[in-house]
């Protein structure tokens, strides 16, 4: 009881806090605050929170879906580096800007980015459930398979660790709507894997929340032996989920790749640059909520595009400082609000014949 | 909890040796390995059969290669350095053999695999041999090395630095002047209402931050009364990030050209520029022939010649004329870094801006204008 009403008193003095700012940044434009104000209303502030929010909130929601079925994904960073890498390398080959069969080569590169995110998915469910191995090692495995993977064939192809440019899909823009104030540039005028994204979250909670398979997948992550004496078959639960952390993941990989990078550059970390392991802390922080996962990738992905902008003005503060503001936010976020329960059997494997 | 800690840690642990172990095995092929021994020797590359004979006078010579972390097929650095290597095989007939390490790490035992080996010359290439070459350079005095971007203090080394900020004063020079007026070409134009230019640097450090300073105080030369906003992505791999960085100095602030110093990031400040119909500057080779899909957008491109480092070292192995313990500087002057103008839309600069950059250009070289290479 005492620890929420601190927490609803801290709630209340960052309202208050930011109402000041706000107040504060009207009054003198000019200051600071006033410039804070400005990029934080910036319409290419949102624009670019939509686009950097595509892999988070995606893969994301894809962990939800293989967490709450008791197996722990650490490997989304890999099916998003495979499925984007894969996505660039399929529309390259076909040719961009051309079709195959009536489709853009831009579709037929995101299928089969979304394919491959998905078969490796399926190794990784095999490997966990099969086998039973460690699913923290098994996904730790699949992030670093695919970190050496995409540059190796990258490199067979193109003769260097980055890929060739194929350019975007090209934005969707719905005629009227796409006047409207606000609303019209963020949703009538946007590129599709925004779209894909918003879709998705929705579809995902609806899939979670709504039907007798997201009952399924909470019971094989909570009560595993409970679901399968109620002649279920957690197996088929498992591998169901952990594929459709695949295909999430790789619509997140794919899109991103196809919407946003245009090319896949394979040198370091390579260009997904450990977004996956963002969307695990973005999943926890929004207590496995499809939509509140979709809400914490607009809040990590919004304060990023804001440490960009603020850099270009200027202020004394170290560079570096200002781009951890992103991650200082959510661990803020995180002790204030987060009250994250890792399901019951997460990390365990179901093993029918013990009591 | 304590168990899945433990899990995790026992994982991390288990990966990172076999990690490690992976690297220092290397692929066999190219001798990367930290105590690889011999390998090298047969490895890649011998093309030309002829045997090496270093007191020879004009005879050929041996080369080795350690190139930088990052490897060949960057389209800038590495390839640049082969391409210095390629052009004296083709003249002098020299044979080689080259090793891409992929850590800091395995420098040192790349270069002591060729010391060790029968070598007229060990190129390393980026300042991060620095620390390794140093220890070589005392262990094996017979033999000859060279380090680019770097400089090492030792009989046997011939250093290479390039004055980066030099170049980058003269690309600052091109933008100031061009942001103030109305130009188009290509997929671009520039800003008639904002005089703002726009730096994005890969990652801090004072090599990278020389660009910077570089660039700043050339857009200062131009006294168009130009703005400068600069911004690190923080990495070197980010095109997202080097995307939304640019991406918000050509809408956010107005700016109309954006120079970059950040590898695979630029990338991404090339894509807004063509998405933004402006302007971008590229850095160490010319990126509108190596990058060439944005050609359209790129107005020149700041070239460090390190192929003509390598070169001219290797010449001077084959003339038997190596002088070590000696740091070259290739600047302007040198031709070591030029304003290359981009292949498709730099013809379409006014002729007034070339001449102003050309005699700035002069000034510099004449010691009239002092480049900084330090942020104040």
């Amino acid at each position: 009881m005492s620890d929420l009403l601190s927490r609803r008193s801290a709630a209340v003095a960052l309202a208050v806090l930011a109402a000041v700012t706000i107040a504060a940044g009207l009054v003198f434009p000019d200051s600071w605050v006033g410039t804070v104000l400005s990029v934080l209303a910036s319409p290419g502030t949102h624009t670019a929170m939509l686009r950097l929010a595509v892999p988070i909130a995606l893969a994301a929601i894809g962990g939800i879906f293989a967490e709450k079925s008791g197996v722990i994904n650490i490997g989304l960073e890999g099916l998003l580096i495979v499925s984007a890498f894969s996505a660039i390398l399929v529309t390259f080959r076909l040719g961009a800007g051309e079709s195959t069969a009536l489709l853009s080569n831009h579709w037929w590169g995101f299928a089969v980015g979304v394919i491959v995110s998905t078969l490796f998915a399926l190794l990784f469910a095999a490997v966990c459930i099969e086998f039973e191995a460690d699913q923290i090692i098994a996904g730790l495995a699949v992030w670093l398979i695919a970190l050496g993977l995409a540059p190796f064939a990258s490199r067979i192809v193109f003769d260097s660790p980055n890929t060739g440019n194929v350019g975007t899909f090209d934005a969707v823009t719905v005629p009227v709507l796409s006047e409207v104030p606000v609303l019209g540039y963020l949703l009538f005028d946007t590129g599709p894997d925004v779209y894909v994204m918003l879709i998705a979250a929705v579809a995902g909670w609806y899939l979670l929340a709504r039907t007798r398979f997201g009952r399924w997948v909470e019971a094989s992550g909570e009560n595993p032996k409970a679901l399968d004496t109620a002649g279920v078959d957690v197996r088929k639960v498992r591998y169901a989920a952990v594929l459709l952390s695949g295909i999430f993941a790789g619509l997140g990989g794919a899109g991103f790749a196809l919407g946003q990078l245009g090319t896949f550059a394979g040198g370091g970390e390579t260009d997904i640059g450990g977004r996956g392991f963002i969307a695990i802390a973005t999943y926890l922080f929004a207590n496995y909520h499809p939509i509140g996962a979709l809400a914490g990738s607009f809040l990590f992905a919004g304060l990023d595009a804001v440490q960009i902008r603020l850099q270009t003005y200027g202020y004394a503060v170290p560079t570096e400082l200002i781009r951890t503001i992103p991650y200082v936010t959510v661990i803020a976020v995180l002790v204030l609000f987060g009250k994250t329960r890792l399901p019951e059997a997460a990390g365990e494997p179901y093993d029918p014949d013990e009591d | 909890m304590a168990t899945d800690r433990r899990a995790f840690l026992t994982g991390v642990g288990t990966i990172g040796i076999a990690t490690t172990a992976g690297c220092v095995g290397g692929f066999g092929e190219e001798g990367n390995g930290e105590d690889g021994g011999n390998e090298s020797q047969g490895g890649s590359g011998n093309e030309s059969g002829n045997d090496s004979d270093n007191g020879d006078g004009g005879g050929s010579a041996n080369v080795g290669m350690v190139y930088a972390t990052g490897g060949l097929g960057d389209n800038s650095f590495n390839d640049m350095a082969q391409q210095g290597l390629l052009d004296a095989e083709e003249e002098f007939g020299v044979s080689y053999s080259e090793a891409e390490p992929e850590s800091n790490g395995e420098f040192e035992g790349a270069q002591r695999d060729f010391a060790e080996g029968d070598y007229d010359l060990v190129s390393c290439i980026g300042f991060a041999q620095e620390e390794a070459l140093t220890s070589n350079a005392s262990e094996y005095g017979d033999q000859n090395f060279m380090i680019v971007d770097a400089e090492v203090d030792a009989d046997n080394v011939r250093s290479y630095v390039f004055g980066e900020p030099e170049g980058s004063f003269q690309v600052g020079h091109l933008a100031g002047l061009l942001t103030d007026m109305e130009f188009e070409a290509g997929a671009g134009s520039t800003n008639p209402e904002e005089s703002v230019v726009g730096f994005v640097g890969g990652v801090e450090s004072p090599l990278i931050e020389s660009f910077q300073a570089g660039f700043e105080a050339g857009v200062d030369h131009a006294d168009t009364g130009a703005e400068v906003v600069s911004s690190y992505v923080g990495e070197f791999n980010d095109t997202a990030g080097g995307q939304e960085t640019a991406r918000s100095m050509f809408e956010g602030q107005g700016a109309d050209i954006v120079y970059h110093a950040a590898g695979a990031t630029g990338v991404g400040v090339f894509q807004a520029a063509q998405d933004q119909g402006r302007f971008a500057i590229g850095v160490d080779a010319d990126q509108s022939v190596t990058e060439s899909d944005y050609a359209d957008v790129i107005l020149a491109s700041m070239v460090k010649r390190v192929d003509s480092a390598v070169y001219t070292a290797i010449e001077s192995v084959v003339d038997d004329a190596f002088a070590g313990g000696e740091t070259e500087v290739l600047g302007l002057e040198q031709d070591g870094v030029e304003a290359v103008y981009g292949q498709e839309i730099g013809g379409e600069i006014p002729d007034e801006v070339v001449e102003a950059v050309d005699s700035s250009r002069q000034a510099i070289i004449d010691g009239e204008i002092e480049v900084p290479d330090t942020l104040e």
